[in-house]
């Protein structure tokens, strides 16, 4: 049998209603939501999340109990004295003869770091973004 | 821009597991989905609400294959078009009952009548018919779209247009349709 234009036409014109046709959701979505199951992702990632809440809690809970304020304070200390017999040597024993610095070369140098470098950084985070 | 659109709603669910970008999915496609499965299962709302749930949670668990070759909604529907199938081989498995029987519509006027006259011109078709003809002539996908939804080759997606619209076109000249 070969198809006339009046035939397509026939066709085309019974179903374009139907083609039209909305269905309206009526709480299908909900249910589509209410029933997705957790991704085996989702489930790692949330055990995860407790793994690491458990060796926070443990962790905080050990550094009081084996007195662990003490011994943070203690290393302080020995850290700070350290910085400042350090900066004492330091200050002490430093060359004390004139470095020659061209005062443009400072100026580019700090420009560059200050401006250029932030300026770049910029725009390859919004070209990425 | 809908394709934009959809793609980033597609990252959201893959990359952040974000549901409420789902839910846009869903809510954007729902219409379509059902519809498709309406016109398959002649008019059966109850297997076809199933049959798009299990649609949805199907493309939310394998999100992630989903590489933006086609666009979403070719995508969806290929997942559509596999439930569907599975659905009539696991059926034909447990019954012997073939023929497709249009259901009865509870609504009733005009726009219910005409809905039980699409879905008995429908019945006269043979499924791989009935999934061209209302793939292109109600949800307005082309041939080669077709072709990808279904798998079938795009010659073959042809001869069971050509096929269908030549059943169908006896069907509506024998019920006074022409005239």
């Amino acid at each position: 049998m070969d198809m006339t234009d009046k035939d397509n036409k026939l066709i085309e014109a019974f179903f374009k209603q139907a083609a039209q046709q909305q269905i309206e959701d009526n709480g299908f979505t909900e249910r589509v939501m209410d029933s997705l199951p957790e991704l085996a992702m989702e489930k790692s990632q949330r055990l995860t999340r407790l793994w690491t809440l458990f060796c926070v809690v443990v962790s905080v809970a050990l550094f009081f109990v084996l007195g662990g304020w003490e011994s943070l304070k203690v290393s302080a200390l020995v850290a700070l004295q350290g910085i400042l017999t350090s900066l004492s040597v330091f200050v002490t024993t430093a060359p004390t003869t004139e470095v020659p610095l061209n005062p443009w070369v400072v100026l580019l140098a700090v420009a560059f770091v200050l401006v250029f470098l932030p300026y770049q950084t910029y725009r390859k985070l919004s070209a990425t973004l | 821009m809908a394709e934009l659109t959809d793609i980033a709603l597609v990252t959201q669910v893959a990359v952040f597991h974000n549901k409420r970008a789902f839910d846009q999915l869903v809510r954007k496609y729902q219409s379509p989905v059902r519809r498709f499965f309406l016109n398959q299962t002649l008019g059966d709302e109850q297997l076809s609400d199933d049959l798009a749930q299990e649609t949805f949670i199907k493309a939310y668990t394998s999100i992630t294959k989903f590489r933006g070759m086609s666009s979403f909604s070719t995508w969806l529907m290929r997942i559509a078009y596999n439930v569907f199938y599975d659905d009539v081989r696991s059926r034909k498995q447990t019954s012997d009952i073939d023929t497709p029987v249009v259901a009865h519509l509870a609504s009733s006027g005009a726009e219910a009548g005409l809905k039980q006259d699409i879905h008995q011109a429908l019945a006269t078709l043979k499924d791989e018919e009935r999934t061209c003809i209302t793939l292109q002539l109600i949800d307005g996908y082309p041939i080669d779209q077709i072709s990808k939804i279904t798998g079938i080759p795009e010659n073959t997606v042809k001869s069971h247009l050509r096929r269908g619209k030549e059943k169908l076109t006896i069907y509506l000249k024998e019920n006074g349709y022409d005239r």
